[in-house]
């Protein structure tokens, strides 16, 4: 029952591990951790983790010598670091170090801190490793410290200072950025922050230090736990105030750039009158920008996936989930010119992009002013993305900016002695060559501009 | 405690004692400087735009949560 179908993410905690049984994600402990589970257990601290939504709740379905079975309960999807805006991924950081003050003051301690004990759930962030808690022992340091560093401070701190697409570049970094690495990146009157010098400076040097030492000696550390709730105190403070230098101001992200306002109603009128056509559910707006039109649908969708390449757009869209408690959107950072690849141990760790949503299988994909960035800007031809397109949606809304549409034209005349390579960028080319993998069902001019929305049906689903 | 299945790093190990110092010593002016603004009446109102919470849970919510089930 356990090897067999052990989940291939779950192989680094000797404790137990996920995994799947009718496509069930459970998880698995071992009589190593039967001392700490029985602890959290009868010290409720389970019960309250959960009503404060710190952890994923979960069920004891088997309890045995053996063996302890939990059922969490189910993500629909996870997004991975590398898909996380700048403010998720603060988020994210500042939960794990909640979990820990409350699971210190309780008497336990996270033995590991990385980025993947975290998934977007419901509007908000949640700690998914339930093994990952441990005793505290008196007198000891924060073993999982470093792995916050180089997890969550250190690759937030290069996005300020270099950037936010620095985040994309997690996905090599599946253990973190090397302490040796954020150090050297970071400015040098980073040193002058009390702070920083601290939690980066001074922690590499003495990691450089004593890498040759032996692991025993680990246990010489000594650190008070009100020493301990200071390192965290401190970190949550700084955290919660870092901003990018290119960070828009929270407000009224959308730019409805070259739509009217009737170009801009039609169109969500027509979205959503499709989408309660085919009563989808389940959907995925592939270039969703803060959400603007998933918000518009009306009929009741349980899960609404949106991603998008610009970080401040999903930055934007995220705060608009929390503010208003919305618990079915879920945005995420997407390239979908370099979707995010497999990863980890035989390329098995962390999946690519494609299979969760092959998977997730959307009813109905939005694709929505997005063919002409693929085809012209990517100078992706009409068969590859109809293929994309085909291989995992059953139904696509997709928009087509003709030539004369004003945003076409500049990406057109930007090929500048190459414009007339893109003749074959034309409504007649796109319709026929999507109609290989989709039927039409429906077609609508959008008034008042040079766009077309189709309703495509996939033809082998 | 577990044997470990990955490095915590005796570096860092060691070095938390003087980062809980260096903390120690942020917070202290942190509070002490929140005194001074709260006497002169100089804190910013950022309540409206503020979306993370404090760190500190209050578990007497939990009874509170659960009666609004």
């Amino acid at each position: 029952m356990t090897n067999n179908t052990r989940h291939t993410s779950s192989y680094r905690d000797p404790s137990g591990h996920i995994y799947v049984e009718n496509e069930i994600i459970k998880r698995i402990i071992f009589p190593s951790y039967f001392p700490q589970y029985e602890a959290l257990k009868s010290a409720n601290f389970f019960q309250k983790a959960f009503q404060h939504k710190l952890l994923i709740p979960h069920e004891e379905i088997e309890n045995s010598k053996t063996h302890i079975c939990i059922q969490p309960e189910q993500i629909p999807f996870i997004t991975y670091p590398y898909e996380w805006s700048f403010q998720q991924y603060k988020e994210a950081a500042l939960h794990t170090l909640k979990l820990q003050k409350y699971a210190l003051q309780h008497n336990f301690s996270l033995k590991d801190a990385t980025a993947y004990n975290i998934a977007f759930y419901k509007g908000s962030t949640i700690f998914i490793d339930t093994l990952s808690l441990d005793f505290y022992k008196e007198n000891t340091p924060w073993r999982a410290y470093k792995q916050f560093i180089t997890h969550f401070l250190g690759p937030l701190l290069i996005a300020k200072y270099h950037g936010v697409e620095f985040l994309k570049t997690m996905s090599n970094f599946i253990d973190g950025v090397p302490l040796k690495l954020i150090a050297s990146l970071l400015p040098a009157k980073t040193k002058l922050n009390p702070f920083l010098y601290a939690n980066i400076h001074l922690l590499a040097k003495y990691e450089n230090k004593h890498q040759e030492a032996d692991v025993v000696q680990t246990k010489q550390a000594k650190l008070s736990k009100k020493g301990l709730f200071n390192i965290i105190d401190s970190l949550y403070n700084f955290i919660k105030k870092l901003q990018l230098k290119e960070q828009s101001e929270w407000g009224n992200y959308y730019q409805k750039t070259n739509y009217s306002d009737t170009a801009f109603q039609q169109k969500s009128t027509i979205i959503n009158d499709w989408i309660q056509q085919l009563q989808a559910k389940t959907v995925i707006d592939v270039g969703g920008n803060d959400g603007t039109f998933v918000r518009q649908i009306t009929s009741k969708i349980d899960y609404a996936l949106v991603g998008d390449i610009d970080n401040n757009a999903i930055d934007q869209n995220h705060y608009i989930v929390k503010k208003n408690k919305e618990q079915h959107l879920l945005p995420f950072v997407i390239d979908l010119l370099n979707p995010s690849a497999a990863i980890g141990f035989q390329n098995t760790e962390r999946f690519s992009f494609l299979q969760r949503i092959l998977e997730f299988q959307p009813e109905v994909t939005l694709a929505l002013a997005l063919i002409h960035h693929l085809s012209l800007t990517g100078n992706v031809p009409f068969e590859n993305s109809a293929a994309f397109f085909a291989s995992f949606s059953k139904n696509l809304i997709i928009e087509f900016p003709k030539r004369a549409d004003s945003y076409a034209t500049r990406l057109l005349n930007s090929k500048a002695e190459f414009k007339a390579q893109f003749g074959h960028y034309n409504v007649e080319n796109f319709e026929k060559i999507y109609s290989e993998h989709f039927e039409m069902i429906a077609k609508k001019e959008i008034a008042d501009s040079e766009r077309i929305l189709y309703l495509f049906k996939n033809k082998t689903t | 405690m577990q044997f470990l299945y990955f490095d915590a790093g005796l570096g860092a190990m060691i070095a938390q004692a003087l980062v809980a110092i260096v903390a120690g010593v942020a917070l202290f002016y942190k509070s002490i400087t929140h005194k001074i603004k709260t006497i002169f009446g100089l804190h910013k109102n950022t309540a409206d735009t503020e979306v993370f919470d404090s760190i500190d849970i209050d578990d007497s919510t939990i009874e509170n949560a659960s009666k609004d089930d």
